[in-house]
């Protein structure tokens, strides 16, 4: 009863948003997962709600597998999935495919680095359309690049410090959305959109009560978005988008529920303070509830 | 090899579409008038594989060109594309949007109609020219 009543509490309470998405580099701290050493297996389910811009909602569910190796080295696959609802329709289709390797250096002085390599490979070439017509970044499952994930990591009692770089290395993005045909004018045109690169820092500070059932995790992310993101116009000229660059920063509020030694819920909930100018990936989001599930074996 | 099968049907069914307020298919786009001057027209030629058939026509409406395509048919193709193009190939264009079932195409009013020769059918995300109509003046 007092888990029905808890996950009631926590669905009501929805008064946060995020400024980004699952799309990639907002999630890759949990590729540093360092907490339960017991289990070589983890398995996470997760279904992320979210409002985006204009009146488009989003529901994107992930499952990831992680294999630890050994007290160092671990392997995290995961495949997203995302359904986009709005005034252009519903489109769903999965995003993108997660390969990503940590490894943790021993503890020194309380203080534990981890470094973190990885990449995302899209299903799609971010061109879905409904009856025919292009429909914005907004409604794409994935933004159609092929990404780097480099970071690093810092544990120190109950701080933790993520830094990392998300670079598109290859650009395999063909939307053809241009807002000249959209019928709207809520969305900038990203015909064959290329995008540049992200830079994160969190900072994260891990409360546990004192039967360790729940651990809360309030975290605030700053993302730099490192250059003008641009778009081939009508004329088949590329142009820049102004103000799509620059900052972003959230406030995320993790919960943690450990049901059993082997499976916790977790929910997470976030709200932005500053965002870009413009924001043509699609990537925004002025709410996000996520709720994931995670089994150890 | 079971799941390795499972992935692609999963996929598929997965993969769905719903039509918003901004997707309905029109079924009659907005006609040329009868009043609409006919400037130029040519006949869709097709490249290596493909069946084209059908005219281009450029009629001066007002003061506003539009691209009309008569008796149009073509194979079909992933993200088909109307380009008013300065050659043959598409190399100096303006993309008019996506070919759909519409068969009248606004030109921007910033656009030179005299600077174009030819009105083509593009596959933009596989980079592959469909068709050409080379434009004569009427």
């Amino acid at each position: 009863m007092k888990k029905l009543v808890l996950i009631v509490v926590l669905f009501v309470n929805n008064a946060f948003s995020q400024g980004c998405s699952d799309a990639g580099i907002c999630s890759i701290n949990h590729g540093f997962t360092t907490e339960e050493k017991s289990f070589k297996n983890h398995i996470e389910i997760a279904a992320i709600f979210g409002t985006g811009e204009s009146d488009v909602r989003y529901v994107s569910p992930y499952v990831s597998y992680t294999k630890r190796f050994n007290d160092s080295f671990s392997f995290t696959s995961k495949v997203t999935f995302s359904m986009a609802h709005g005034s252009f329709g519903t489109r769903s289709q999965f995003g993108d495919a997660f390969l990503i390797g940590n490894y943790t250096f021993k503890e020194k002085n309380k203080k534990q680095w981890g470094a973190l390599l990885g990449w995302k490979f899209p299903f799609t070439a971010s061109n879905l359309k409904i009856n025919g017509y292009s429909l914005p970044l907004d409604y794409q499952s994935s933004l159609g690049t092929v990404d780097l994930f480099l970071g690093t990591n810092l544990s120190y009692k109950k701080w933790d410090f993520n830094a990392a770089l998300q670079i598109p290395v290859f650009n395999l993005n063909k939307n053809s959305y241009f807002k000249e045909y959209g019928r709207t004018d809520d969305f900038p045109s990203t015909n064959l959109f290329e995008r540049k690169s992200d830079a994160l820092l969190r900072a994260t500070y891990s409360i546990k009560t004192t039967n360790k059932k729940f651990t809360f995790k309030p975290n605030v992310l700053f993302i730099y978005h490192l250059g003008e993101d641009s778009f081939e116009n009508i004329l088949g000229q590329r142009e820049s988008i102004k103000g799509s660059d620059g900052l972003t920063i959230n406030g995320n509020l993790i919960t943690s529920y450990n049901i059993s030694k082997q499976s916790s819920l977790e929910l997470s909930l976030a709200t932005p303070f500053v965002v870009r100018d413009v924001r043509p990936d699609g990537l925004t989001r002025s709410f996000v509830a996520g709720l994931q599930y995670r089994y150890s074996f | 090899m079971k799941k390795l099968i499972l992935f692609p049907i999963l996929f598929l069914i997965l993969s769905c579409q719903v039509e918003g307020e901004l997707t309905h298919t029109l079924e009659n786009s907005v006609p040329i008038t009868p009043a609409a001057m006919l400037k130029y027209h040519g006949t869709f030629v097709p490249t290596n594989g493909i069946v084209v058939s059908g005219e281009a026509k450029i009629y001066l409406e007002g003061t506003e060109y539009k691209v009309q395509l008569e008796d149009f048919s073509i194979s079909s193709g992933p993200d088909l594309k109307v380009y008013l193009s300065k050659a043959a190939t598409p190399t100096d264009f303006v993309n008019l949007g996506n070919l759909t079932s519409q068969t009248v195409y606004p030109i921007p009013s910033s656009v030179n109609i005299d600077d174009y020769s030819h009105v083509l059918i593009h596959c933009q995300q596989y980079s592959h020219l469909y068709a050409v109509a080379e434009l004569i003046q009427n």
